[in-house]
């Protein structure tokens, strides 16, 4: 299998994990939710970005661009058809504004880059988050790069969409993590097949193993929920959710609040889902909304992170 | 070559243009008016006499010369000017005098600091011009006042419509969080939770009441210290005593001050538990006119009226400091002597300019740290009996002895003022109804019977003898950046031997709350006095106290532990007041210090939004090593003015001889010597880039250097001017006799007789020199990729025609802060140069020059008096506040941090400014961001940080407060070195401050 493109190493995070942390986002993922907050790690290829807010129409790019793929009377600015992916404009483009989405890397160069921030891991009990798209999509990369920073003594966390083969992580993943970051997104196998593009029954199924190992004293398991207003926030799916995680004897959980930024950068790499144009999708989580999800689990005797 | 502009292309023959007649004709009117009414004629009188000068107002190429001279009470417009006059102000152009006749006060002073006018002669004599302009103009000046603060804050209001109350109740909510602390550093002895969490500001309404009135108390300006000097000054002689021999300054000195302090009115403020005050007034402006107390002169009149810090000013002290003080000092005064003995030196000329350097001995040179520990052991009596132990030594010289003598007078002077006290606060406590407060004014009497005399014995003398000391040393010396040092250290075994004598827990407890209380007072006391502001300075150092730092932790001489009881206790005052000064400087030593303690100093930045400013003992003490200090007293060491390091008690480092801007050196490497703004050409010819002059990037680098060089030497040059200026004009016995050696040298301290001496500059804009110079490298250079006759094409046109150009420099040059190596190695070699050229030079005390890298204010107006930079910057806008990376330069923090780190103490001898500016998570709970905040800023000391100073406020409450400034009247944000009130910043400062990166937490 040809080795996973990585879409970008980001240091300072807070949000991924304990302490402060450097994420890796791979590019590339079994599920295509419609809300996907990073709508550029959807698919495996390479693409081309193009960001309006930083250009400052200098038209070299137009003039460089063999195929003649770039014009201003372009929807998205770049005709995708025509693109040949040949980044000679992103060389050429003196502001940034055309950027690649996706890079090989080799693992060295990608532990390197993580471990300039050890010193911020020690003082606050951080990490490597290896997140995306989906990293597990890659199992034997993932693998030698998990084992890369255990070298390192650099604590790994795994923020998974649960979907890859329960066999292949146990033997080349699990034992050289420190904890799991799970998405449990909709308990309706029918939504979520309509909104993630697959169903969750292997999901739930490599959920219910993995908590079953933590339990046993395996490696941590944090199951999360992002709230999509009219989607996943319903009354009907926390109660779903809250009981499966009661099932399995979930102590603690977390929940992601909605945000719209999403939507520009669907633009950037050329995709419009009209499905995003809904006014609950405009705009951030309503804060009451926020406030009863977070009660489904608390009443449930579920902390959240 | 001095003061030749270029050519303007205006022809107008000498004296004949519209121009010269409408000037002439208006200052005939002006002469009229002073020689027709008698309201006015009485003002060109001084109780010394008539005030006879002449004043000049000319144009480069002489279209307009026109003069008028006052003498004998006549005022009068002669024909042909008097050569030389005693004031020249000269304008670019005939378009830059009708622009200055139209202007609002605002303006005029911008167009003096962007070099449309400049001035040629004595600088008092033009303030006495202004003070007479403003005697026929004031209400149109008004008028003009009012109209510009109205503008300003209609602007503000457009920036943001809307108030957000919930903005400014989240700063005051954090206030609500508090840690509680445990007891684990050694030097902790009474404090079960050193946080002390379970107190807040409700629990003593005595100093509740003294924030009220400092956040609503007008500053008013205070005549009783020139008053007494001057009148003393005139009776006894200044250059020469009564029978005419000439005066050894320092003995003149010692009995002018101790005259002023048997004078002086004792005062102690209602409900305080510290006896003394700096001026007569609640709020007082001290008044220098040694000094630059006379730049006040032509502002008298507008003072109360402005927008920015504006004080009071009673028609009283208008007519004392116009008659009787400041006609007195037209020529003592430190600028003036040294114009006048060095014949206008080119290096004053530059500093007059505005746009390059300011060298700050023209106001002050007392950013040091008396010898508090030895008052508080000895008491003046004990320190007397020092110094006439050396005068009754043989071979002392007159001048040595006079010196001794002058200390014993100030001394002695210092022993009046407090038994004054001690006898005011008797009188008070037999007046005095209320038993309680009865019984606080007869503790102040018996305190002020003991100290400053006799050692004191317990900590409410000894927070008094502090205070006593302190308000000698302002009357002595500028309050400009004089410093109290390690006072939790000092202070310690006073609170120790109170609490050993106490053996109830709940005493006990009444007792560290009393001990809170008394440093709360000590803060509280130090925002008595104010600095006084021209209207210009303002914009230089716009919302500044007078920066008393305060040290606090690090390592004891010893080098153990040094946080203590005390410690947290001022770090509670630090986190209840909030206020600008004393400015807080903690110190932490990465091998002795407690996490408990770094954890501690966050959590009191969080609460107060910004203070204290946090430093590596380690980095510091390593960046001083050079200097063959003894290793007890660097472990001694304590933040100055803003933050740089004074080896306590025995060190004259004047660590803030100087401001100077770097970016002006790379200007002029960009024109061949020339200097932009000012249309100077200054420096030497290093030649003209756009011709081919530089083959490779380090041909360039050393035209840079060579340019900065001359600026070096110049300011070096002006520094050592001054510095005869001070100890010809205000020698200090009083700081002396508190500085180690200087009894036993005999020598004053503006002599060198400190035990070590230096002089510090602040060298600003290291990251826009160091992204300037990247750029030229990377793409002149390295890639090729613009030529640099095109670069500078683009710098001069503000890159308005070539923005693709703009866009490449800023995402693609690797810039300091964005975790390139190469960047950080171009930082570290400019530092090294500042370093290695300042280092070639001796002062006038024989001590060596320092360098650091932080810029008070001074990066905004050097900024404003700058054009657009190959680093991206356009015309007009701040650098970044002391060495702090671009926002564009990394949207990692991480990046910033390790980058700053890597800069080698070596070259900062006067340490550096590195803000930070960060943003609690909006689900943080406190301990959380607190927790985050920790381990920044220790990653940042591990990985070799010298100091960061955070603040931790969003944009969007920033903005809030420029629109909403009566919702914000406490909000602290730290400048560069300093902390300020947000809400009386200039409008460039506001928005810099705004404009800076912000990283969530």
């Amino acid at each position: 299998m040809k080795e996973p493109l990585i879409l970008d190493i980001k240091g300072n995070s807070l949000d991924d994990g304990p302490g402060i942390r450097s994420v890796v986002f791979f590019k590339g993922c079994p599920l295509s939710c419609m809300w996907c907050h990073n709508p550029e790690s959807k698919r495996r290829e390479l693409e081309l970005s193009y960001d309006p807010k930083d250009c400052v129409h200098c038209d070299t790019c137009m003039e460089i661009c063999p195929e003649k793929a770039l014009s201003p009377d372009n929807p998205f600015f770049i005709d995708r058809e025509k693109c040949a992916l040949c980044m000679q404009c992103i060389e050429a483009c003196p502001s940034g504004a055309l950027s690649r989405v996706g890079k090989v890397m080799e693992i060295d160069a990608i532990v390197r880059e993580v471990a300039r921030d050890k010193p911020f891991f020690k003082t606050s009990g951080g990490g490597v988050t290896l997140s995306g798209g989906e990293p597990t999509l890659s199992m034997d990369y993932l693998s030698r790069l998990v084992q890369a920073f255990r070298e390192q003594e650099i604590h790994v966390l795994v923020e998974t969409c649960g979907m890859f083969r329960m066999e292949d992580f146990l033997e080349k993943i699990y034992r050289h993590i420190d904890a799991i970051y799970m998405d449990i997104k909709i308990m309706d196998k029918a939504d979520h097949q309509e909104y993630c593009g697959t169903s969750n029954e292997v999901i739930l199924k490599n959920f219910k193993a993995l908590n079953k190992l933590y339990q046993e004293g395996g490696v941590e398991i944090l199951p999360r929920t992002p709230l999509i207003p009219g989607i996943t926030d319903s009354d009907e799916n926390m109660r779903a959710v809250v009981a499966f995680l009661q099932e399995c004897g979930v102590k603690k959980a977390d929940v992601l609040p909605y945000h719209p930024l999403w939507q520009e950068k669907n633009f950037k790499i050329g995709v419009k889902d009209s499905r995003g144009d809904a006014p609950a999708m405009q705009s951030f989580l309503d804060k009451n909304r926020l406030q009863a999800c977070r009660e489904a689990f608390l009443a449930a005797g579920i902390q959240l992170g | 070559m001095l003061f030749q502009f270029q050519s303007n292309g205006s022809s107008s023959k000498p004296g004949f243009s519209f121009t010269n007649l409408l000037i002439k004709n208006l200052l005939r009117l002006m002469a009229l008016n002073f020689n027709l009414r008698p309201g006015l004629n009485k003002y060109l009188k001084s109780v010394d006499g008539w005030m006879n000068f002449s004043a000049n107002l000319r144009t480069e190429n002489n279209s307009l010369n026109a003069s008028i001279v006052f003498k004998d009470g006549k005022a009068f417009v002669p024909s042909i000017a008097p050569d030389p006059c005693d004031i020249s102000l000269i304008f670019r152009d005939d378009k830059t005098v009708r622009k200055l006749l139209g202007s609002t006060p605002t303006e005029q002073i911008f167009m003096l600091l962007k070099s449309e006018l400049r001035t040629q002669g004595n600088q008092t004599y033009l303030n006495l011009l202004f003070f007479y302009l403003n005697l026929l103009l004031k209400k149109k000046a008004y008028k003009l006042l009012e109209k510009e603060k109205q503008a300003s804050a209609k602007q503000a209001k457009e920036l943001v419509p809307d108030s957000k109350p919930e903005l400014s109740q989240a700063l005051l909510d954090r206030k609500n969080h508090r840690i509680k602390g445990k007891k684990v550093d050694p030097g902790v002895r009474f404090l079960d939770d050193p946080y002390l969490s379970q107190y807040s500001l409700s629990d003593f309404p005595r100093l509740a009441k003294f924030l009220d009135i400092h956040f609503t108390q007008k500053g008013e300006i205070c005549p009783e210290r020139p008053k007494i000097l001057t009148d003393w000054f005139k009776e006894h002689g200044f250059e020469k005593d009564a029978s005419g021999n000439d005066w050894i300054p320092e003995l003149r000195q010692g009995l002018a001050f101790k005259h002023l302090m048997e004078n002086r009115k004792p005062i102690i403020r209602k409900d305080d538990l510290l006896a003394g005050t700096s001026t007569t007034k609640e709020v007082g402006v001290i008044v220098y006119p040694d000094a630059h107390g006379a730049m006040l002169w032509g502002e008298l009149y507008t003072v109360p009226h402005r927008s920015l810090n504006p004080y009071d000013v009673s028609e009283d002290t208008v007519r004392l400091l116009h008659h009787e003080v400041f006609p007195y000092f037209i020529h003592r005064n430190f600028k003036e002597w040294v114009r006048y003995n060095y014949q206008s030196p080119l290096c004053q000329a530059i500093d007059e300019r505005y746009a390059v350097y300011f060298i700050f001995k023209q106001a002050a040179l007392s950013h040091t740290i008396p010898d508090f520990p030895k008052i508080l052991s000895m008491g003046a009596s004990g320190v007397i009996a020092e110094i006439k132990g050396k005068l009754s030594r043989e071979g002392l010289s007159e001048r040595e002895k006079g010196l001794l003598e002058g200390m014993i007078h100030s001394m002695e002077g210092m022993i009046v003022y407090s038994k004054k006290l001690s006898a005011q606060a008797a009188e008070e406590a037999r007046r005095e109804t209320d038993p309680k407060r009865k019984a606080e004014l007869e503790t102040i009497a018996q305190a002020c019977a003991q100290v400053i005399e006799n050692p004191a014995r317990n900590l409410d003398e000894a927070v008094n003898a502090v205070w006593i000391t302190w308000v000698g040393m302002h009357m002595e010396n500028t309050n400009a950046g004089l410093s109290m040092g390690r006072l939790d250290q000092w202070l310690q075994p006073y609170y120790e031997a109170d609490l050993e004598k106490i053996s109830d827990e709940k005493e006990r407890k009444a007792y560290i709350k009393h001990a809170i209380e008394l440093v709360g007072c000590l803060f509280m006391r130090c925002t008595d006095h104010l600095p006084l502001t021209p209207d210009l300075a303002n914009w230089y150092f716009g919302g500044s106290s007078s920066d008393q730092a305060i040290t606090l932790g690090g390592v004891t001489p010893e080098g153990e532990d040094a946080v203590n009881d005390m410690t947290y206790i001022f770090l509670k005052v630090t986190e209840m007041l909030g206020i600008r000064d004393p400015n807080v400087n903690a110190r932490y030593n990465r091998e002795k210090n407690s996490d408990a303690y770094l954890k501690r100093l966050c959590e009191v930045n969080l609460i107060t939004a910004a203070t204290p400013s946090l430093h590596s003992d380690q980095a510091v003490i390593e960046s001083l090593k050079e200097f063959n200090y003894a290793q007890e007293d660097l472990n001694n060491w304590s933040a100055t003015g803003c933050v740089e390091p004074t080896l306590s008690g025995r060190h004259i480092g004047h660590t803030n001889f100087q401001m100077m801007n770097m970016v002006a050196a790379l200007e002029m490497a960009l024109n061949n010597g020339l200097h932009p703004l000012m249309n100077w050409r200054l420096g030497p010819e290093t030649g003209e880039p756009a011709q081919g002059a530089f083959k490779t990037f380090d041909d360039f680098f050393e035209a840079f250097t060579e340019q900065f060089a001359f600026l070096i030497d110049q300011s070096v040059e002006y520094n050592n001017l001054m510095g005869l200026a001070h100890q010809a004009i205000r020698p200090t016995p009083f700081l002396s006799s508190l500085i180690d050696d200087c009894i036993s040298t005999a020598t004053d301290v503006t002599h060198g007789g400190a035990r070590y001496n230096s002089s510090g500059a602040a060298c600003i804009g290291l990251a826009d020199v160091t992204d300037s110079l990247m750029a030229i490298k990377k793409l002149v250079y390295d890639d090729k990729s613009v030529s640099f006759a095109d670069l500078k094409k683009a710098v001069a046109d503000n890159f308005q025609s070539e923005p693709a150009l703009h866009a490449l420099i800023t995402h693609k040059v690797p810039l300091f802060g964005s975790g390139s190596e190469e960047a950080v190695e171009m930082a570290n070699r400019v530092a090294k140069f500042a370093h290695d050229h300042y280092g070639t030079h001796t002062n006038y005390r024989g001590g060596k020059y320092t360098v650091g890298f932080w810029s008070m204010s001074n990066h905004v107006i050097y900024g404003t008096l700058s054009g657009a930079l190959p680093s991206g910057k356009l015309e007009g806008k701040p650098f970044t506040p002391g060495l702090t990376p671009q926002p564009i330069a990394s949207p990692n923090l991480l990046d910033n941090i390790r980058d700053v780190a890597r800069l080698s103490p070596k070259y900062i001898t006067n340490n550096i400014a590195f803000n930070v500016k960060i943003v609690p998570g909006p689900n943080d709970t406190h301990e959380q961001t607190v927790d985050n905040m920790f381990s920044y800023v220790k990653t940042y000391f591990d990985l070799g940080g010298m100091q960061m100073q955070l603040n931790a406020v969003t944009s969007e409450t920033l903005k809030d407060a420029m629109a909403n400034p009566e919702n914000y009247r406490n909000l602290l944000v730290r400048i560069s070195g300093y902390n300020a009130y947000f809400i009386t910043l200039n409008r460039d400062m506001q928005l810099e401050l705004i404009e800076r990166a912000q990283y969530g937490l």
